[in-house]
């Protein structure tokens, strides 16, 4: 195990340096910095300035007039309001935590390393190299009640499958949006926490092993730890992506049927692309981003808490 | 962890300004913009894929080879469409020179100045003829306010399709392909339910099938058994004043809600997740013994795939049959369709006229009519003359059905083009949707969407309506067209 | 162990990945069935394993009318401008924040990730104002630009894992021999990194491949991309399934040609930074 020694750029080099120097770091930072901001601050402030507007384009091209909070408060009434919150909390926890276990237990057989397995884990990857609206097609596909291959293995394995379809029955349609985000991203799991357990040096398993650590305590004492990091951030990055989904629910359900597959994601779509509502949807935007905001802001809190870095 | 937007200085904004003004023009090299490359014969059109459009885009290279002028034809999926134009609209960019403008859209358009009016194209053009159009199409699709702003280049209405061999095996009567008052919707659900539970052909038979997935297609399809009923969505409209109060508790409504339930009872399950193509193609599958759906769908289920021509198994099974109606109620039937607009962005307005002009000419669409491929498909005819050309009757045998529709045809009051439709439309599919499988009273679910499309209609400002309200009537379209 | 034992093991595990393939791959290649399977034989109960494929599909998407090839090639502009763009503006921070001290370090890195969290969907309109505004509207740059949302915090985090893997002394031992800092990430650091500016262009030329939300706003008739093309077969009056797969499964294609081709950088790179010193 290697170690990474990091420097201060004043062990970089003489005493005497210029203004390049002495800012180095921040100027190498700032060029992303500038550029993500100019494109993400304008929609955010355009968003923040117009939440407080009647700007809706259906009734008129320009803002019609100042409305304080008003917006706010039609967002938190709209009818699917809380359904879609709902809906969406459900996607982004247990879409994330069971991404989460099955890619970890897919992993872990594939660090079995027995031969012909690394095919296995190449061809792996594929479903996250697909788009998202080329996935929604594909499932709309198998989930078809009329000759979808994934129905009719259902129905194969005796296992009762809604009259009305699989996306047509309240009882089934979100498991179902959840489905096909567990099939797009646990490929995507497996194969980061699969390079991470890899990178775990192996003296360390070795005095595991020769102190008759179960397999169990190894991989919760030893190797978890040691891959934390990792597991922290792509839980969030995924946790985040999961929250904003619109594409899969625009193709396979548009939100229905009633409100069961409603999501954050598809309200906005709807609101913003379908209805022009402008001022509306830039409440909805503010409020989405602060409960994200205010998500990951307490799970960065408690996961990082101990991190140095 | 917060996108800190407070911390950012002016000397930020304008570092960043700079590099996206330094960006842009590093860009602009490399990448050739919209409209650089264009000159005054170019004529740029953007249009949706719906069946008139791939008649019309063989059509194009005849036009080009005629006029001499470029088209540049665009099509695109109904969301992006709109997507991309209303954000065009905003950002006041020229984008085209036509654009397909849906019976919804018109009034949005016209009022927020995206579109121009043609009434002083039409005025000014000696050799335009608009008392060839059938005056109800333009009434429900083409005039607002008074002015023609768009014209059809694709008119809907809807009618009944039903298996002969169905109805012959089993010995079920034709329904009749006029408007009678022995042809009702009590009528139509008695014909279906006597197909309830028999099978045809060693298949188990579904008597009808309907769309369910919300918003736009159940309300499309359901709003045609409202409009049956004499149901109004609003207390007053198109007749001014204008006044948008909600009266969808009325009986009509529960009335209307109680048969399409009925129908979806006598459908596939599935059919709750039917859009608009789902319910004709499962039609055009062979296990559904009628159902009624917009025109294009008389000659949509003679084909198996949408683009591919390839012929359905039911292609020479089925016959068409007027819409039924609502005992003691005159009948209304659903109007829809696309037409062709001229953005107020475009500088290229005449050349966009005269597009205009040559797709929506009785000698294009009869042409358009008579392309062969994929299997002869467009009859959306807008024109009367069209409906008496024996050669297209020769092909599309149903014309005088589909002509009877349209001419009891209101497309303003079955699914009102008032501004922020869209808003009112998803919270009425909805709950249409979610009375169709339910087991809630229509009433009780009315009543939720009712007060619902209150509140959403006081905050568009639309209750109490502040603008001028205009009364556009189908004397008001009559007398535009006689005075060309 | 018995040797039963590890040979049970042994199948126990090659059955699971048996099942993963079934579970991952099946279903793509179902799809890639659909779009060379007559039309007829789509939905039918149960599904038909057998049938004489046949190109129809392909040809219509890439010959006559050809619709998608172009698209095809515009997907192909904007994905590899927003991997050139993304490197420039990517790797240097990247390396600033793996090898410098700096203050707010972590506050900084999660800014980068947090940046994720707006949802995209609700910016299209504000995007496009702000695209027509300095005139870009409709060409591969705005596009390219605005993806840059998504690929430079993903490649930060990426890229900054895989510098932080360099052994720090060989820097070190160039800057005794006078090399200039520039001349030592240019020369020592990024060519030793090469695998991870292959992986992390392979994620940025996939995010930006398979985005959607932009190209509905910013493309025009001759930028629209191969998502947009897909979603242009699902139309409101019918849908083509042979189409939509075909231009589906050309949509596919590159990604996972890129992902074969260079799996072996996959496995070594993706640890987004765990299990260093």
């Amino acid at each position: 195990m290697h170690t990474t020694i990091v420097r201060s750029p004043r062990a970089l080099g003489p005493a005497r340096k210029s203004f390049i120097r002495r800012n180095l770091p921040y100027l190498l930072i700032a060029p992303s910095v500038v550029m993500l901001l100019a494109l993400i601050a304008y929609p955010l402030l355009f968003a923040l300035r117009s939440s407080f507007y009647f700007w809706n384009l259906q009734i008129g091209p320009e803002p019609l007039q100042f409305v304080g909070f008003e917006n706010y408060v039609q967002a938190f009434n709209a009818f699917d309001f809380r359904a879609a919150l709902t809906n969406t909390l459900i996607l982004s926890i247990l879409g994330t935590a069971l991404e989460f276990i099955f890619g970890l237990a897919i992993a872990l057989i594939l660090l079995k390393a027995l031969p012909g397995m690394n095919v296995v884990r190449a061809l792996l990857i594929l479903p996250t190299t697909i788009a998202p609206i080329v996935v929604g097609f594909l499932f709309r596909y198998l989930y078809d009640p009329g000759g979808g291959l994934l129905s009719w293995v259902l129905q194969s394995l005796w296992l009762p499958v809604p009259a009305e379809g699989i996306l047509g029955s309240p009882s089934t349609a979100l498991a179902a949006i959840l489905f096909v985000d567990i099939w797009q991203w646990t490929p995507f799991f497996a194969i980061v926490l699969y390079a991470s357990l890899l990178a775990v040096p192996d003296e360390i398993l070795e005095a595991a092993r020769l102190d008759r650590a179960s397999a169990w305590t190894i991989l919760m004492r030893i190797k978890l730890p040691l891959i934390k990091r990792t597991a922290i951030i792509i839980v969030m990055l995924r946790f985040m992506q999961i929250f904003n989904t619109f594409d899969t629910v625009l193709v396979l359900t548009r939100g229905g049927p009633g409100t069961s597959t409603r999501t954050l994601g598809y309200s906005l779509y709807e609101q913003g692309l379908v209805n022009f509502n402008i001022g509306l949807v830039s409440a909805m935007t503010w409020i989405t981003v602060l409960i994200v905001n205010v998500i990951v802001a307490l799970y960065v809190f408690f996961a990082f808490r101990n991190e140095e870095w | 962890m917060t996108i800190d937007i407070g911390n950012m200085s002016r000397r930020d904004l304008l570092k960043s300004a700079s590099v996206a003004a330094l960006v842009a023009g590093a860009g602009s090299l490399a990448v050739p913009r919209r409209g650089a490359a264009q000159d005054a014969n170019t004529v740029r059109v953007l249009s949706v894929e719906d069946p008139f459009f791939f008649s019309m885009k063989a059509l194009v290279p005849e036009y080009e080879k005629e006029t001499g002028i470029k088209v540049e034809l665009e099509s695109l999926s109904y969301d992006a469409l709109q997507s991309r134009l209303v954000s065009a609209f905003v950002a006041k960019t020229s984008d085209a020179d036509v654009i397909v403008v849906d019976q919804m859209w018109l009034g949005q358009y016209l009022d927020n100045g995206w579109i121009i009016s043609l009434n002083d194209f039409i005025a000014k053009d000696n050799e335009f003829d608009l008392s060839d159009f059938i005056p109800e199409v333009l009434y429900s699709s083409n005039m607002w306010r008074g002015q023609v702003g768009t014209l059809p280049v694709a008119a809907y209405a809807q009618g009944v399709m039903y298996r002969k061999d169905v109805f012959d095996e089993l010995g079920i009567a034709a329904p009749p392909t006029e408007t009678s008052e022995d042809w009702t919707w009590t009528k139509y659900v008695d014909t279906l339910k006597s197909m309830e539970g028999k099978s045809f052909g060693g298949k188990p038979l579904f008597p009808t099938v309907v769309c369910g997935s919300q918003p736009s297609p159940i309300v499309h399809m359901f709003t045609q058994v409202s409009a049956s009923h004499g149901a109004n969505w609003f207390k007053s409209f198109p007749a001014a004043p204008w006044d948008f109060a909600p009266q969808l508790t009325s009986p009509a409504w529960i009335k209307s809600v109680e048969v399409y339930r009925q129908l979806y009872k006598l459908s596939p399950p599935e059919a709750i997740n039917y859009v608009w193509f789902d319910a004709g193609t499962r039609f055009a599958k062979g296990d559904i013994g009628m159902f009624y759906w917009w025109t294009p769908y008389f000659y949509l289920i003679k084909n198996s795939g949408y683009m591919t021509g390839k012929k359905s198994d039911i292609m020479d099974k089925y016959a068409t049959a007027a819409l039924p109606k609502a005992e003691g109620v005159p009948q209304t039937v659903s109007l829809g369709g696309w037409s062709l607009g001229i953005p107020s962005s475009s500088e290229r307005q005449e050349a966009g006229y005269a597009f205009i002009k040559w797709a929506t000419s009785k000698a294009t669409q009869k042409k358009m009519a008579l392309w062969p491929d994929l299997n002869y498909q467009f009859s959306d005819f807008a024109r009367v003359s069209l409906y008496q050309d024996e050669e297209v009757k020769a092909i599309y045998p149903y014309l005088d059905v589909q002509y009877a529709m349209m001419k009891q045809g209101n497309g303003k009051v079955t699914r009102p083009p008032v501004p922020g439709y869209t808003a009112v439309e998803s919270v009425l599919g909805l709950t249409l949707n979610q009375l169709l499988t339910g087991t809630e009273e229509p009433k009780t679910g009315l009543e939720r969407a009712n007060s619902l499309f209150e509140s959403i209609l006081k905050g568009n400002l639309m209750i109490p309506y502040q603008k001028d309200s205009y009364a556009d009537t189908l004397d008001g379209a009559k007398a535009l067209m006689v005075k060309k | 162990m018995s040797r039963r034992h590890t040979s049970f093991n042994t199948a126990l595990t090659y059955a699971a990945g048996l099942l993963f393939l079934a579970i991952f791959v099946g279903p793509i290649l179902w799809f890639i069935a659909l779009a060379i399977r007559p039309a007829e034989t789509a939905f039918t109960m149960p599904p038909q394993l057998t049938f004489e494929p046949n190109l129809d599909a392909f040809r219509h998407i890439l010959v006559d009318p050809g619709t998608n090839a172009p698209q095809l090639v515009n997907s192909l502009i904007v994905a590899i401008g927003a991997v050139l763009l993304n490197l420039p503006f990517s790797v240097p921070a990247a390396y600033a924040l793996s090898r410098f001290k700096l203050r707010g370090k972590k506050n900084i890195m999660l800014w980068y990730l947090g940046l994720l969290m707006a949802p995209p969907v609700a910016f299209l309109i504000p995007y496009f104002i702000l695209i027509t505004r300095i005139g870009l509207q409709g060409s591969y740059f705005s596009m390219i630009l605005v993806l840059q949302t998504l690929t430079i915090p993903f490649s930060v985090w990426l890229m900054k894992s895989f510098i932080d893997e360099v052994p720090v002394e060989l820097e070190e031992a160039a800057r005794v021999d006078g090399a200039r800092w520039y001349t030592i990430m240019l020369r020592i650091t990024l060519p030793i990194v090469r695998p991870g500016i292959i992986v992390t262009s392979m994620f940025a030329f996939v995010f930006a491949w398979n985005n959607a939300a932009f190209p509905l706003v910013l493309s025009s008739r001759s930028t629209a991309t191969l998502p947009i093309g897909t979603l242009g077969y699902f139309a409101t009056s019918g849908v083509t399934w042979n189409y939509i797969a075909a231009a589906a499964v050309l949509a596919m294609i590159p990604p996972m040609i890129i992902f074969l081709v260079f799996d072996r950088y996959v496995v070594r790179g993706l640890t987004f930074g765990s299990v260093k010193g």
